[in-house]
């Protein structure tokens, strides 16, 4: 099962020299892969159909609670199988869609992480492991839709396609988290089957709603579905794949995955229908007024999103049913129809259907399958589509609660879904010929083979129901559900109010799609004027505020200013210390002054004046003379406070410190007053206030001292076992002479950096 | 004498940092120098001064004679003293190299690199 | 009891010393610069394999008894840090056959690396808190001179607020060893750490945690004193950046994660908590700060910040688990890091230019590079299943798990930014078209062909890989940084271990 999983990306790694080597054929020969995984997963059907469950263990990380276990039951066992089997015609479909294409390779490397990444995302029962196949799936879509990389506004696109799913998949890792805080594990399987009520916990709304962020995000609900129709910029073979069986499939995935454990809040199924009804309002209501044949469909994906949403937010035995077979019903043809959308935009050269007409004629195939394809979508008999819809009708209307609204939502997108059925059927294929940039053909097998086949298991799973459904889909409307699921597929069932509705929405669309060279100028306008509102302006907004925020908080903090930065470091250090003694020491101010001889007050009198002075003065000299006299009386205090070896090292470190600021300082400009009179102020008020700190520090610290010094350790043991009567220098050169090693490094590595400075020179390096 | 150094201690910390914070290129070089002077002198005032008591074994003894000052610091700073003028001197000719090459020795000109 | 603590230090100063005593053989330095580093990553492995058979390797120097002498000691949180010290340095080693120009080499650019690399180590591996201070200087110094090496007038500019800003540290940093002094009378950590405990009234010690804590701070880039680090990492020649990039601010957070796990560990209600709104705006403001810039080696400079945020974050909340992410963090964003400069330097190579917007094209023409490219910049975005998705992942679980809610949420809009940032990059670096006014694309079309161009790639397919090792194969990672959080969240093994379990 690992390798099964991983099986793409090894094969992703040796895409480009089978590129090279397979020539032309190169679709058919990679299609090997998932061909024979479709094979491998249709395998465990007898295992599987029961409505067990399987899982298969590999180990990963376990300190981190994650593993590589694979859960497969009837819900991963059908996306397993749209992914692979409908990824067989996607790649076939690409190697003719991009034959001679020069990043042909490099597509399918991409390609092939993808579909691998997706597997694993539906297959994964370790909530990790699946955030890891999510993050892939949205950087490999990223890859795919910016897949014409020159081009800007793919750039573009693929930009938003990765940030806002990157954005919520951020969200869904804090919620996946959240869950197993919850439930004490990472591992879907145990947490479908735990008892647990998660409705009651106080971290359920938590978990819901970063989950749902990025389930929402992914599978493009409302309103963060503009992603989806700008990641049109893809290739044609990748948003068939995309919309069909992938990437928004995985939201969509993870809700009805998780829904037995989230649904026992009543939160979950009033989200999920609040925002499913929306967005289905809003995909059928786009894909209607658009014009390109890649929008229309793009559209009605978001519609299709909206509607499997709603239904798992229905949470009725019977809109799980609805669910799968919505969910399977919408793979088959969608990949059909965006297949078909391609060989067209392929053939014709345009993707505007206002130029398209009259290619039945010409392409007698694609029409027959396209037409198949759009019966499916419109949900008439004898389609596996009709089957869906009808079930659809049949959930809303039996729903536990909003149950009118979502049957008008329904209904009404039933009827512009119909519109849209025709607008990709009807609309291109007859009627007057269009005037087409090239003259179309039908389009080659390798183009044509995913739609045949694709529409042709539509039609036959309306005729006989029975085959699916005894497979795999009662099994995965169970693990949706949660409880066993008795059910029996079929196409009539009679005339009832489901079917009544159908008609009702068939002529209703009917009539829109024969009034829709009239609407759609209009409603084309209206879009265009709304669009400053949407929800794709708010997103530039972001991108703006994001910049914004970022350039002028750069402008603020990082100003080049060092004094600024200076200023702040002070502050922040004399803060934070001057704070913390107060409130976590207290104030004690001594003023035990008596104890000092009259000669030190003079040193420190000479301290505090040459300091002052070195610091006030205009004149360079009066501040460099100043400050030797500072050194000199910082010796002396050494000298006469017991340390002569300091007092002689000072001295000498003093005059030598003298000369060099004479020798260099003197060759820059005089002292002036470069700075206001409040920045003079404001840095004396900081200054001061430091130094006020520093005061209650060192006083304070001379109060306390919790230890004696290990110091008499080494007044002991120099002479007899260190063999030195001046103990600094015994200190220095053996107990702690890796300090001296230090300095010497440190002395040296100041001598060569000088150097350098002094003799290598930019200008003699810029020099012919 | 420990709190008179204090007193002298923060005013040598505030000269230093109110120098640190000029915009002339010699003053702030100055400033440095000023607060490793303080420092210097914190920690020889945090451990304890003594008067002429020098951390010296007489001759003939295996220990000093009577209490002396606590050497450790006085090594501590003796490095640190070292230290300080390797960096200083590095320091110093940086400034006079960035003056040559800038042109000016007005710091709140040296912002190219950060915006 | 071993010498295997002592090896990671002395091998670069021998390799320093003998550099400069072969001045004038240029020949000679780099010969010795890759024979030496890849001594120093063989000894520090040997050093990681000693410490996790015996917990800690500890040694007196010159042979007089702790607390009285320098001790070297190595816990596994130092022998990992100087592991990746031995990785960053050969691969640099390498890396600077072909990317340091002539004049730099001539003028001491072989013993300054040795040597930046020896106060590195020393850092690491030192057990005493002044001895800790001279390393810090070695290490800064030869920084100063690595940055200023040839003289350009951005250098002087960048090296001026470096040189400032570092050296007010440094100052900060004597001064709060002097006070602790001053109260405990000792300077071996170990020591210190085992007196601090006893002492019943800290409100001074708080008071001195403080100033290290802006000390360090100030090293690592913390928020709001990270200046003099986008003001000068873009400024020396590429192989610089990227070591400064890998190991210097990493140095500061392991001072940090020390101090505060083993010293300052009394009122960690107060101290761990300005960690953690510290680190949150670091995160915050580094992430910002590089959404701002147009650079290439900027933006990474400024990411260098925002990712010093996660590792204090898993410092600051102060559990188990969270220890173990500022661990695994640290691991991954020095392999990462580094990783990208030297990328940086190699399109910087092909096209002459680090401005986005005077680069494009690379993707079309040097495919292998845009993925050596996107696996450092994805991990760098924590992107699974890379190394800076494990990292990123525990800081986060253990911030949710410590119901620290807020700061869990800016870690992870940060991660997004993150992710935007390296988009940035790569869109404009990689996919965008080769702009027109670009003329010099000889080199990118393979027109011209230099001859050692292997040593450019080398390092980056060694860091690359090891990126993806730390995220593919993360057990053995994560246990190593689990041991290393255990080491630090029982102080007691160290003290133990120092001072042989006896009180002095």
């Amino acid at each position: 099962m690992l390798l099964a999983v991983l099986s793409g990306f090894l094969l992703a790694a040796f895409a480009p020299l089978l590129t090279r080597m397979a020539g032309k054929s190169i679709g058919w020969l990679l299609a090997v892969l998932p061909a024979s995984l479709t094979v491998y997963f249709a395998s465990f059907i007898p295992q599987i159909q029961g409505g067990d469950a399987l899982l298969i263990e590999y180990t990963w990380m376990p300190g981190l609670d994650i593993s590589l276990n694979f859960l497969l039951d009837g819900l991963s066992l059908v996306f397993a199988l749209l992914i692979s089997g409908i990824g067989t015609f996607i790649l076939i479909y690409a190697g003719s869609y991009l034959k001679g294409h020069p990043n042909l390779n490099r597509f399918y490397v991409i390609m092939l992480c993808f579909m691998a990444s997706m597997l694993g995302l539906v297959l994964s029962d370790n909530l990790i492991t699946l955030f890891v196949f999510w993050e892939l799936t949205s950087i490999t879509s990223y890859m795919l839709i910016g897949f014409n990389h020159e081009d800007m506004d793919a750039r573009k696109c693929a930009l938003q396609g990765l940030f806002v799913t990157v954005a919520g998949g951020l969200a869904l890792m804090a919620g996946l988290i959240l869950l197993a805080v919850m439930t004490g594990s990472y591992s879907l399987h145990e947490i479908l089957n735990s008892s647990e009520a998660l409705g009651s916990h106080g971290l359920y709304t938590a978990a819901l709603i970063c989950i749902l962020a990025g389930t929402f995000t992914k599978s493009a609900q409302t309103p963060f579905h503009f992603w989806l129709p700008n990641a049109m910029a893809a290739p044609t073979p990748v948003s068939a794949y995309l919309h069909s069986a992938t990437m928004v499939k995985a939201g969509v995935y993870l809700m009805a995955r998780l829904n037995p454990a989230m649904s026992d809040g009543e939160l979950w199924g009033q989200v999920l229908m609040l925002f499913g009804g929306a967005t289905m309002l809003v995909g059928a209501y786009f894909a209607f007024s658009s014009t390109g044949i890649k929008k229309v469909l793009a559209y009605s994906t978001v519609m299709a999103l909206g509607t499997l949403t709603l239904l798992i937010g229905v949470g009725t035995e019977l809109a799980m049913t609805a669910f799968v077979c919505f969910l399977v019903a919408h793979s088959l043809y969608k990949g059909a129809l965006f297949m078909i959308a391609g060989a067209l935009d392929h053939e014709t050269g345009t993707k505007d259907i206002t130029r398209m007409g009259g290619l039945r004629h010409k392409m007698p195939m694609t029409a027959l399958f396209g037409c198949l394809a759009a019966l499916s979508l419109a949900g008439l008999p004898p389609l596996f589509g009709f089957i869906a819809k009808e079930l659809l009708f049949e959930a809303v209307l039996e729903a536990p609660f909003w149950s009118t609204a979502a049957t008008l939502a329904a209904v009404v997108s039933a009827m512009l879904v119909v519109g849209v059925a025709g607008l990709v059927a009807v609309k291109p294929f007859f009627g007057k010929p269009g005037n087409t940039p090239k003259d179309p053909h039908d389009a080659p097998l390798g183009m044509l083979a995913g739609p045949a086949v694709l529409s042709v298991i539509a039609l036959l799973f309306g005729l006989l129901p029975f085959i699916p459904q005894n497979a795999v889909l009662l099994a995965a409307m169970q693990a949706v559900y949660g409880q066993p699921i008795d059910t029996y597929l079929s196409l009539w069932h009679g005339i009832n109010l489901p079917l009544m509705l159908s008609g009702v929405s068939l002529l209703a669309g009917i009539g829109l799609l024969t009034l829709w060279p009239r609407l759609q100028p209009g409603l084309y306008a209206v879009n265009t004027a709304a669009s400053r509102f949407g929800p794709e302006a708010g997103y530039f907004k972001v991108m703006e505020g994001i910049t914004h925020i970022a350039s002028w908080q750069t402008r603020v903090l990082q100003n080049g200013v060092l004094g600024m930065y200076l200023l702040i470091m002070v502050a922040i250090t004399f803060g934070l210390t001057g704070y913390t003694l107060i409130t976590r020491y207290g104030l004690h101010l001594s003023l035990q002054l008596g104890d000092s001889h009259f000669y030190e007050w003079g040193i420190a009198l000479l301290l505090v004046v040459s300091a002052v002075f070195a610091s006030s003065t205009h004149s360079r000299l009066g501040s460099v003379a100043s400050m030797g006299v500072l050194g000199f009386a910082v010796a002396l205090t050494f000298i006469l406070f017991s340390a002569p070896d300091l007092g002689i090292t000072q001295l000498l470190v003093e005059t030598l410190t003298v000369i060099l600021l004479v020798l260099v300082l003197f060759k820059l400009p005089e002292f002036v007053n470069l700075s206001s009179p409040f920045e003079r102020y404001r840095d004396l008020t900081v200054a001061v206030f430091a130094g006020v700190v520093m005061v209650l520090v060192v006083l304070a610290t001379l109060d306390i001292q919790y230890f004696e010094s290990i110091s008499s350790y080494y007044i002991e043991n120099s002479a007899p076992l260190a063999y030195g009567r001046n103990i600094v220098n015994v200190i220095l050169v053996d107990y702690r002479a890796l300090d001296t090693l230090g300095e010497i490094f440190v002395l040296s590595l100041a001598a060569l950096g000088v150097l350098s400075m002094l003799k290598l020179k930019a200008e003699d390096q810029h020099k012919p | 004498m420990e709190s008179l150094m204090a007193y002298v201690i923060g005013i040598l910390f505030a000269a230093a940092i109110y120098m640190m914070l000029r915009r002339s290129i010699v003053k702030m070089v100055i400033g440095l120098i000023l607060l490793s002077n303080a420092a210097n002198l914190l920690i020889f005032a945090v451990s304890g001064m003594k008067r002429g008591a020098p951390p010296l074994i007489p001759e003939g003894a295996s220990a000093p004679l009577g209490p002396v000052a606590d050497p450790l610091p006085q090594a501590l700073i003796l490095t640190a003293i070292v230290i300080a003028f390797g960096v200083l001197a590095f320091a110093v000719v940086l400034i006079r190299r960035a003056y040559e090459i800038v042109g000016t020795d007005d710091l709140d000109q040296m912002k190219d690199t950060d915006t | 009891m071993s010498s295997a603590v002592v090896y990671p230090i002395l091998l670069p100063l021998l390799a320093g010393a003998l550099s400069l005593a072969l001045w004038r053989s240029v020949r000679w330095q780099r010969t010795l610069g890759v024979v030496f580093n890849a001594a120093l990553l063989w000894a520090s492995i040997w050093l990681l394999q000693e410490v996790m058979e015996h917990g800690f390797v500890t040694m007196e120097m010159g042979s007089w008894p702790a607390p009285f002498s320098i001790v070297l000691v190595a816990d596994v949180l130092a022998a990992i840090m100087v592991v990746l010290t031995g990785i960053i340095g050969l691969a640099i080693a390498i890396y600077s056959l072909v990317s340091t120009p002539r004049g730099h080499e001539k003028f001491g650019y072989y013993p300054l690396m040795h040597l930046l690399l020896a106060g590195v180590a020393g850092s690491f591996l030192t057990g005493d808190i002044f001895n800790l201070f001279v390393w810090f200087e070695v290490m800064l110094l030869a920084s100063f001179a690595l940055l200023t090496l040839g003289g350009e007038r951005a250098q002087m500019e960048g090296a001026i607020k470096y040189v400032t800003l570092n050296l007010f540290s440094s100052a900060i940093f004597l001064t709060a060893v002097g006070l602790l002094y001053g109260m405990v009378g000792t300077l071996n950590m170990a020591d210190i750490a085992q007196k601090v405990a006893q002492v019943e009234d800290p409100g001074m010690l708080t008071v001195v945690a403080m100033l290290f804590m802006v000390s360090f701070g100030i090293k690592a880039a913390a928020f709001p004193l990270f200046f003099w680090l986008p003001a000068s990492y873009h400024t020396p020649q590429v192989a610089v950046s990227a070591l400064f990039a890998g190991l210097l601010t990493k140095v500061g957070v392991y001072a940090l994660f020390r101090m505060f796990t083993l010293i300052f560990t009394q009122d960690v209600d107060y101290t761990h908590t300005i960690l953690l709104w510290a680190a949150s705006l670091t995160m915050l403001t580094g992430v910002l700060g590089a959404a701002a810039q147009f650079e290439f080696r900027r933006i990474l400079s400024f990411h260098i910040i925002s990712q010093i945020g996660y590792m204090m974050l898993g410092l600051a909340l102060y559990t188990p688990l969270a220890l173990i992410g500022g661990v695994f963090y640290i691991m991954h964003h020095i392999i990462v890091k580094t990783n990208l400069f030297l990328v940086s330097g190699i399109t910087y190579r092909l096209l002459g230019s680090y401005e986005l917007k005077d680069l494009g094209g690379v993707y079309k023409h040097k495919p292998w590079l845009a993925i050596l490219f996107l696996i450092p910049a994805l991990s760098l975005a924590g992107i699974p299943p890379l190394s800076g998705f494990f990292a990123k992942f525990i800081v986060i679980r253990a911030g949710i798990e410590a119901e620290a809610y807020v700061v869990t949420g800016i870690a992870l809009l940060v991660g997004l930014l993150t992710l935007y940032s390296m988009i940035k990059i790569w869109a404009e670096v990689f996919w965008k078209k080769l702009p027109e006014h670009v003329t010099n694309t000889a080199r990118l079309e393979g027109r011209i062909k230099d001859k050692h161009n292997w040593a450019f790639y080398v390092p980056v397919v060694g860091l690359a890989v090891c990126t993806l090792i730390i995220g593919l194969n993360g057990q053995p990672i994560y246990e190593l940084a689990e041991k290393a959080a255990t080491q630090l969240l029982n102080p007691q093994l160290y003290i133990d271990a120092v001072l042989g379990g006896q009180q002095p």
